[in-house]
């Protein structure tokens, strides 16, 4: 699995690329974990662009859950970017459908902590 | 009236989450063979890794020295998966219910819940070190 980090103005944007599911996650959860401490209390502004994830399990979904009420605590916002169909129904199945925003562009997404 | 045909697939691995990847090749082989189609394929597939993580990581604690095996037993009508462990075992009725908003936004505790959501059936066996998944070609409700 791939992660790159990138900034535009405040807003962090995460590209994943690859299954986020075991072990796999524990690189997304340092690198979010990273974001939040060098932060110092400051509201974090995230995006998860998920285009090129394939596949997420539990796991995956218990590192984006910790982040959302992590990010939260700190008056912060992480958002999803092209989620696909898979995880998309996984997100409803898990009754998080309500707790994550959702964007299918990049412009609407940064829009969206303005 | 003919023979049901009857394929088993047995596959042991040590319990170290880096083996992790071989079942979703395994399963995703069997489940393109079974002509599920491409949903069914991704819920099965997301139910074996939930199952395999509970053996490896929770069962079997991760100790090498520990098996977690997965049978795969393929049939005209029906996928039946059966994962053991070498763990304590657990109760089903322990674990929380996730989507009671109390532990909607807990980090963890959502494998037996999406194992249940994505199967037809499973079962849980002697103490919960043994469980039976069943996907049928067709769903039985209909």
């Amino acid at each position: 699995m791939q992660i790159n980090l990138r900034h535009k103005g405040s807003v962090t944007i995460l590209d994943i690329e690859g299954n986020l599911v075991g072990p796999n996650t524990i690189a997304l959860k340092n690198i979010i974990d990273n974001q939040i401490q060098e932060a110092s209390g400051q509201p974090v502004f995230m995006i998860l662009n998920m285009e090129r994830v394939q596949m997420m399990d539990s796991s995956g979904l218990g590192v984006i859950v910790a982040a959302y009420a992590s990010i939260r605590r700190n008056n912060g916002r992480v958002v999803l970017l092209n989620i696909g169909g898979n995880i998309r129904s996984l997100i409803v199945m898990a009754k998080l459908v309500t707790i994550f925003d959702r964007y299918d562009t990049e412009a609407e997404a940064i829009a969206s902590f303005f | 009236m003919g023979e049901k045909t009857q394929l088993r697939i047995f596959l042991s691995l040590p319990s170290t989450m880096q083996l992790i990847y071989l079942l979703d090749t395994v399963i995703s082989d069997i489940l393109r063979e079974m002509n599920f189609d491409e949903e069914t394929q991704e819920h099965v597939n997301l139910a074996v890794i939930e199952a395999g993580t509970n053996a490896i990581k929770h069962g079997n604690k991760e100790d090498t020295n520990k098996t977690a095996t997965f049978e795969f037993l393929i049939e005209d009508d029906k996928l039946t998966i059966v994962i053991t462990d070498e763990g304590p075992g657990f109760q089903r009725e322990d674990v929380a219910n996730p989507l009671e908003p109390e532990n909607l936004l807990k980090s963890s505790g959502r494998g037996l819940f999406l194992m249940e959501a994505c199967m037809d059936e499973v079962i849980y066996e002697a103490e919960g070190t043994i469980v039976k998944m069943i996907k049928f070609k067709q769903s039985p409700n209909l």
